[in-house]
């Protein structure tokens, strides 16, 4: 019952209005005066451990076990790995994961109220081609069924709520991400020819009937009229289609930067492009753009994968040395928690880690590390800070959403973790806040992110957010950051169909093998689950379809 | 010092262009605010403020001795009718017939002081220089005054101090350059020591303005109400304020009206008996929401049942109507009954781990204006809800108006049924409401109403329920979306519907 009269209506926006008066004044007073001390941490994956392994640990263990298959690496790839080996052999398998928990950049946190992701924290809705993943959405109920016309139902509790996303763009918050307010007319028309060609690629085919455009990657077509676009970057393309609008360029910059962690300069055309025109899911309860998400993000599905493979799950295990004995792959690792070191012997190995770590490790395989050129991968460093507020404050336009983001930063914006909750008002309300170190050269970036303190990442965070929300200092309970050093793997033009990709995934007389997303080229989950199952159905020797 | 007085004369009348095109810009703000069509409202404004300012500078010839301490006088009343003016409106505007007449002629007394100011400080001027440097000297600075105050407006003034406090602000400006005047003109001037007096009252007087007006805003908001505020609590979720007059007493949340004790009657019972009546021996019931106990009062004239589990959100609320005697009067105590359990929590959060089925479930919550309540009224919500639901059990839902939101209505409707209940939709006149719909929802297809109401009932008996589930020709049923979490159509239905009628 309740209806809003006129006057109350009226009301409702003065008070809003004295709301403003209430605040402003003391906005005025204390911007540059009395900062409040704002307490957190500064948290990342294990450094320590990555000096270890860049110096060289020359033991060799004399504990030695035997198991059937090793997989080194805990992230997504290596999960996806171990969940598919125990639900397709009897095989004994050991996973060895460096931290203490299993997830690689799945990674999550937790406080009072909601549980908020650290690293990776949505997974747009899958091609349903993509059969080995909707198998195992619908084995954890993310899809709860499938209607008459065979499409996939996803559990609501999984769809990201609305509203789903906004974006600040002339002192306003419009809903959508393309901008849209304020935006010239003929930006405009350049926005939606941009959008029309994204459309066209979608369907796609090329001489071999394949999508140009499709997830896994590796199942796109082989045409050289699209593989070529790898050569160009991004920017290059947008240029040759006469695509100009600041506007435009922004958006696409965003895009990249959100899925790969590059700018507009550095990404090849055909991964910026694969972000608009790959995903072509079809579901029975909704529109097929949307995404799956969790207060804690994608470490949802990494509890998940991990409920099938628990018990063979060992972490601050750190393995320092693979290499191959008497026909076995031996594993070296060195247990953090005992300070022990140990062998294990394998019939064979996956190493789900990222080539900047296998350099470390296969250097007893000359073989190996006489054929790899390590220095083509390229890794994006990010920052990632979680920031607990009182609440988060109202700007004009249009009211908090999961994604928010800030037309012209540098930084993703913020998603909203409490999104996913049903309760309808929480106490305490926790914020995201995405950054990837793009603009540097990746190692020049990587060290200016490690030798900033907390302190320079604090007072960032609070200046991107503050582009947005001048008056949200006053609003931190807590702020924590992140420093992701080798954050996503990056495409930049030439990466995705050159060389090297495949000669780093090719697997070593047929013991070891090889699953990480970065040798898809690109960083999504779809991509680590798939080097994940097809490293395990090499290691069972089933041909890949 | 003779040396800068040209300057400081200049500098006045800087300063009374940026205020007098300040006052002038927080009138139509705050008319476009409180009486909508901001065209109409500037345009006016702007017009009857230039024309005042022309009668202003008519009437400057009546002015002939003593023009600096007329100028100040003037100044003086510039700051205070300015400085109060949008402090006046705010206060008045709820509480007077005719707003505009005020409006204007605030907006016209200080377009005519205004007016006054130029004249009067060219001719006190006209001695210290030639007439064309005169002339372009003081409508340069008027004409730079005017820009500053038209830039700063919008981009600083209102997002940072709001309206009460620019025009508070800028009549400190006026006061204290009559002030300074003053001391400049010690000797010049026969009645100085009034002059500084108002002066200085005139300061006091506005920046306890700019200090209280926080307090002041608070206080036009329960200006807001046009009876007695018998009651007002702030809880961590909404405002809760309690009115009285002879007649009534009224609820309101949020400044929304909850109900009013004329004819909430009519809305509680249309809200409980079509559906309790028609259970058999029904034991337990849950009222989701109603938090005033109003519905529990109807729930309670059933002998049979057992047990009354009561979920509000708000503490504040239900304690009230528990303990405030004139609120349990009007409730009858329901919330101090035995059999009712009152549970403050966050409904949603709650379904999804009772265990328990009902046999009836009453749905009272606020109508879906915002995407946190929206939520409430999803698919997701209402499966949660039949798996809480007796098998033979009934849930009713109030569910806006099906005249006035027709969209909304249907679209309630609607996602019941896509959650494979059978609906009965049917509404009622509420005379504070207006058309008012509600939803009954059960497993069945077939619908067994029990019609016999109790004759102690004021409002509902089988001849109206019988037109109650009748929906004229100008509200027929309609086809919508369904409410989902992933796209909370109701929220958008419900915003274009009620735009409609509030613009």
């Amino acid at each position: 019952m309740k209806k809003p009269g006129r006057r109350n209506f009226i009301f409702k926006s003065i008070t809003a209005l004295g709301g403003l008066a209430a605040t402003g004044g003391s906005i005025a007073s204390c911007t540059t005066s009395s900062k409040k001390a704002i307490t957190g941490k500064l948290l990342g994956p294990s450094f320590k451990a990555g000096h270890l392994l860049r110096k060289g640990i020359s033991i060799i263990p004399t504990q030695v076990e035997e198991t059937d298959v090793v997989i080194v690496g805990g992230g997504v790839s290596g999960l996806a790995a171990a969940r598919w080996l125990k639900q397709n052999s009897d095989k004994e398998i050991l996973l060895l994961e460096l931290e203490q928990e299993t997830g690689g950049n799945a990674a999550a946190g937790k406080n009072e109220q909601t549980s908020y992701p650290w690293g990776a924290h949505y997974l747009p809705l899958p091609n349903n081609s993509f059969t080995a993943l909707l198998d195992f959405l619908h084995e954890c109920k993310v899809i709860t069924g499938y209607n008459e016309a065979k499409l996939p139902v996803y559990n609501e509790y999984y769809l990201c709520f609305d509203p789903e996303e906004r974006l600040y763009i002339n002192n306003y918050w419009q809903e959508g991400l393309v901008p849209r307010w304020g935006v010239p007319q003929k930006d405009q028309q350049q926005i939606s020819r941009f959008q029309e060609l994204m459309d066209e690629l979608k369907d796609a085919k090329g001489s071999d009937r394949k999508y140009a455009f499709d997830i896994p990657l590796a199942n796109s077509s082989a045409d050289t009229q699209y593989r070529d676009l790898d050569k160009l970057t991004m920017l290059e393309w947008l240029l040759q289609h006469e695509l100009t609008s600041e506007y435009l360029h922004w958006y696409v910059d965003y895009c990249c930067r959100d899925d790969f962690g590059s700018s507009l300069e550095n990404t090849s055309a055909w991964a910026g492009i694969h972000y608009f025109a790959s995903r072509k899911a079809e579901a029975a309860n909704s529109e097929p753009h949307r995404v799956l998400t969790w207060p804690e993000g994608n470490n949802w599905l990494v509890q998940c994968l991990r409920e099938t493979c628990a018990d063979s799950i060992r972490t601050n295990a750190m393995v320092y040395n693979v290499t191959e004995v008497n026909g076995k792959i031996a594993v070296d690792f060195m247990d953090l928690r005992t300070q022990k070191y140990k062998r294990l012997l394998a019939e064979k190995c996956i190493m789900a880690t990222p080539q900047f770590v296998n350099q470390r490790l296969l250097n007893n395989i000359p073989a190996i590390s006489a054929q790899r050129k390590y220095e083509r991968f390229n890794y994006v460093p990010w920052l990632v800070a979680n920031i607990t507020l009182k609440d988060v404050p109202q700007g004009k336009g249009f009211g908090l959403c999961w994604d928010n983001v800030i037309y012209g930063s540098k930084s993703l914006g913020y998603v909203y973790a409490n999104h996913q909750q049903v309760a309808l008002f929480p106490e305490r309300k926790t914020i995201t806040f995405y950054y990837p170190l793009a603009d540097d050269k990746p190692a020049v970036a990587r060290g200016k992110a490690y030798s900033s303190g907390y302190d320079y990442w604090q007072e960032f965070v609070l200046h991107e957010l503050e582009k947005a929300h001048p008056t949200i200092r006053e609003q931190v309970e807590a702020l924590d950051t992140w420093v992701w050093g080798h954050g996503m793997i990056c495409p930049v033009p030439g990466f995705i169909w050159g060389e090297e990709k495949n000669t780093s995934a090719t697997p070593y007389a047929d013991k070891l093998y090889f699953a990480h997303s970065d040798l898809s080229g690109i960083s999504v989950f779809e991509e680590a689950f798939y080097q994940g199952i097809s490293a395990a159905q090499h290691v069972l020797n089933i041909t890949v379809a | 010092m003779r040396i800068s007085v040209r300057a400081l004369l200049l500098f006045s009348v800087f300063v009374v262009a940026t205020c007098g095109l300040v006052y002038e810009l927080v009138a139509g703000t705050l008319a476009s605010y409180l009486l909508g069509d901001s065209v109409t409202q500037f345009s006016t404004i702007i017009g009857v403020y230039l024309f005042s300012m022309g009668i202003g500078s008519y009437f400057s010839k009546f002015f002939n001795r003593n023009l600096i301490a007329w100028f100040i006088q003037i100044e003086v009343l510039v700051a205070v009718i300015g400085g109060l003016s949008s402090t006046i409106l705010f206060l008045l505007f709820n509480h007077v017939v005719s707003f505009r007449i005020i409006l204007y002629m605030l907006v016209s007394t200080t377009g005519i002081l205004v007016g006054l100011e130029i004249p009067l400080i060219m001719r006190i001027l006209e001695d210290r220089y030639e007439f064309k440097d005169l002339v372009s000297k003081i409508f340069t600075f008027d004409y730079i005054g005017a820009l500053l105050a038209s830039v700063v407006f919008p981009l600083l003034l209102v997002p940072y101090l709001g309206l009460l406090r620019t025009s508070y602000l800028f009549g400190l400006m006026n006061a204290g350059v009559a002030l300074l005047l003053c001391f400049f003109f010690n000797k010049e001037i026969r009645w100085i020591g009034y002059l500084k007096t108002t002066c200085i009252l005139a300061i006091v007087v506005l920046v306890a303005g700019f200090i209280l007006s926080d307090r002041i805003m608070s206080f036009t908001e329960s200006m807001a109400y046009t009876d007695k505020i018998v009651y007002s609590a702030q809880s961590p979720y909404q405002r809760v304020v309690l009115t009285k007059n002879d007649r009534e007493t009224k609820l309101f949340l949020n400044g929304n009206l909850q109900f009013s004790s004329a004819d909430e009657y009519r809305y509680h019972e249309a809200l409980v008996h079509p559906g309790l009546n028609s259970i058999s021996n029904p034991k337990n019931v849950l009222v989701l929401g109603g938090g005033d106990g109003l519905a529990v009062r109807e729930v309670l004239r059933y002998p049979d049942v057992k047990k009354i589990t009561l979920v509000d959100l708000d503490p504040i609320v239900t304690e009230i109507f528990r303990s405030h005697a004139s609120l349990a009067s009007l409730n009858g105590k329901s919330l101090a009954s035995d059999k009712v359990e009152v549970i403050n929590a966050d409904a949603f959060q709650w379904l999804r781990t009772n265990t328990q089925q009902y046999d009836f479930v009453i749905i009272d919550f606020p109508d879906p204006s915002n995407y946190a309540i929206g939520k409430l009224y999803s698919n997701v919500f209402y499966n949660l809800l039949n798996a809480s639901l007796a098998p033979d059990g009934i849930v009713v839902i109030q569910a806006t108006s099906p005249f006035v939101a027709p969209n909304s209505y249907w679209c309630v409707v609607n996602t019941l049924q896509s959650c494979g209940f059978n609906t009965l939709p049917y509404h009622a006149h509420v005379p504070s409401f207006g058309d008012w719909g509600f939803v009954m929802a059960q497993r069945s297809p077939n619908w067994k109403l029990n019609t016999n109401y109790s004759n102690d009932l004021r409002f509902l008996d089988g001849k109206t329920f019988a037109q109650m589930v009748v929906f004229p020709k100008d509200m027929p049923s309609r086809q919508t979306e369904v409410n989902k979490l992933n796209n909370q159509v109701l929220v958008h239905y419900f915003e274009e519907e009620w735009a409609q009628l509030v613009n």
